[in-house]
């Protein structure tokens, strides 16, 4: 995908990631009337497309925030396709299906979908790590969270009462220690083998 | 993995191995696989928690969760004012056909404040202007243009290239009618590549607008492309000048 031109609406993206209101507005403007007329087509309501609409912005912000997301494809396609299948992942929710990553929806066929199919990877790998980090234990909890909110480990070291030695050695051991465990889960094996 | 193993993928990503023990690194990279695996997602996990930790995605989803209710709130209000029953629809019509020849008869020409109308701005906090930006969001969306500008013009001392800011300080000019200064802006922003760029052309046209210079107005409208932003509203305004 790196070799392929960027779409040109990456504009969105990158307005997105800047918090621009006038890009987001935008966005409002130009694509969520499509996804308020599918939502409401398919058992749903307004309130449920202004839940989904948001849901998928935040999701597509962070990915775009922690991996660079470059778009290949129209924004319009890619967001109404996510926009649509989390309506349907809700929708199963609800009528109690045990939902997991569909592989059938899922399909790797064109630029539209397998860009979409990269975003809910991403997806069900935060909520993977953010499972796992809280089940950390409390001192590991405490150092990563001064380390990446404070920046330098000095500081770091001198809030915890610890020498800045051990808080660097302590964060690369609880890293470690969240790395095997995310290993270890099923879902993680489970995406591993969706790629 | 071992203790040391994580301590060595800590380092390599800070960049303190020293340049042998870089190459046996990636050496190990190439050759064995769970080694590899094991950084790969020891490396993504530092991504995570670093953004995890950041104030910025918070910032976002307020500024989300404002527009968000907005737009819905609007789109709601639209919805509700249909529901009428048909003899409701005679009514209207006559109403409209009465406004309608009232706004002929008028035949008003487009004054600045009808498109002045700014959405709230939301300022994300960056680098070493924690304390400007917030008040300098907090004056703009009040109405304080005069009070804005000093907290822009301080922001823009220390970083003079942040395009957001710059947008919204020509804003703040046009409002205080110093149209030469925000003119000077705006047109830097307009001829740039930034992603503020039509906006700035936007602007531009309304301080023009506000000066009535419908002219020169006319000719900046003429020059925004249709596949963008504020392609409609331009084409609105230009239809009635």
């Amino acid at each position: 995908m790196k070799d392929k031109t960027i779409h040109e609406d990456q504009k969105y993206i990158v307005g997105l990631l800047q918090n621009n209101a006038f890009i987001i507005q935008a966005i409002y403007e130009k694509f969520a009337p499509k996804v308020i007329n599918y939502i409401k087509n398919n058992s749903g309501e307004e309130n449920d497309a202004k839940d989904v609409i948001q849901e998928v912005l935040i999701t597509i912000y962070e990915q775009a925030k922690n991996n660079k997301l470059q778009l290949t494809c129209p924004f319009d396609a890619y967001f109404f396709l996510l926009c649509k299948r989390k309506w349907l992942n809700e929708l199963k929710k609800s009528s109690k299906k045990e939902v997991t990553i569909n592989e059938e929806v899922l399909s790797k066929g064109d630029d539209v979908s397998r860009q979409a199919y990269e975003t809910e990877i991403f997806t069900e790998k935060q909520q993977l790590f953010n499972e796992m980090f809280e089940k950390l234990g409390n001192a590991c909890k405490e150092l990563l969270k001064a380390t990446f909110e404070l920046k330098s480990m000095e500081e770091v070291a001198g809030k915890l009462g610890i020498t800045y030695a051990y808080a660097r050695k302590k964060k690369s051991l609880c890293i470690g220690k969240l790395t095997e465990m995310v290993q270890e889960s099923s879902t993680f094996k489970q995406i591993q083998n969706l790629l | 993995m071992n203790e040391q193993d994580y301590i060595l993928f800590e380092d390599y990503l800070e960049g303190t191995l020293s340049a042998t023990e870089k190459n046996e690194f990636e050496r190990r990279l190439a050759a064995d696989e769970k080694f590899q695996q094991a950084f790969l997602t020891y490396k993504e996990l530092s991504g995570f928690l670093e953004s995890k930790f950041e104030v910025e995605p918070e910032k976002f989803k307020e500024n989300l969760k404002n527009i968000s209710d907005t737009y819905f709130n609007k789109t709601e209000n639209k919805s509700r004012t249909l529901r009428f029953k048909p003899w409701q629809y005679a009514i209207a019509a006559s109403i409209v056909v009465i406004f309608g020849l009232v706004v002929i008869i008028n035949d008003p020409t487009p004054v600045y404040g009808d498109y002045a109308n700014f959405n709230k701005i939301s300022l994300t906090v960056r680098g070493g202007n924690e304390e400007l930006l917030p008040k300098a969001e907090k004056a703009f969306n009040e109405g304080n243009y005069e009070e804005s500008l000093l907290y822009f013009d301080q922001i823009l001392a220390k970083e003079d290239d942040y395009k957001e800011i710059q947008l919204y300080k020509s804003i703040a000019l046009i409002e205080t009618s110093q149209y030469e200064e925000a003119e000077e802006l705006l047109t830097v922003l307009s001829t740039g590549a930034s992603v503020f760029k039509y906006d700035a052309m936007w602007y531009l046209a309304l301080s023009k607008l506000k000066q009535k210079k419908y002219e020169e107005c006319k000719i900046i409208l003429e020059r925004i492309p249709e596949d963008t932003e504020v392609y409609k509203k331009a084409q609105k305004l230009l239809r009635k000048l």
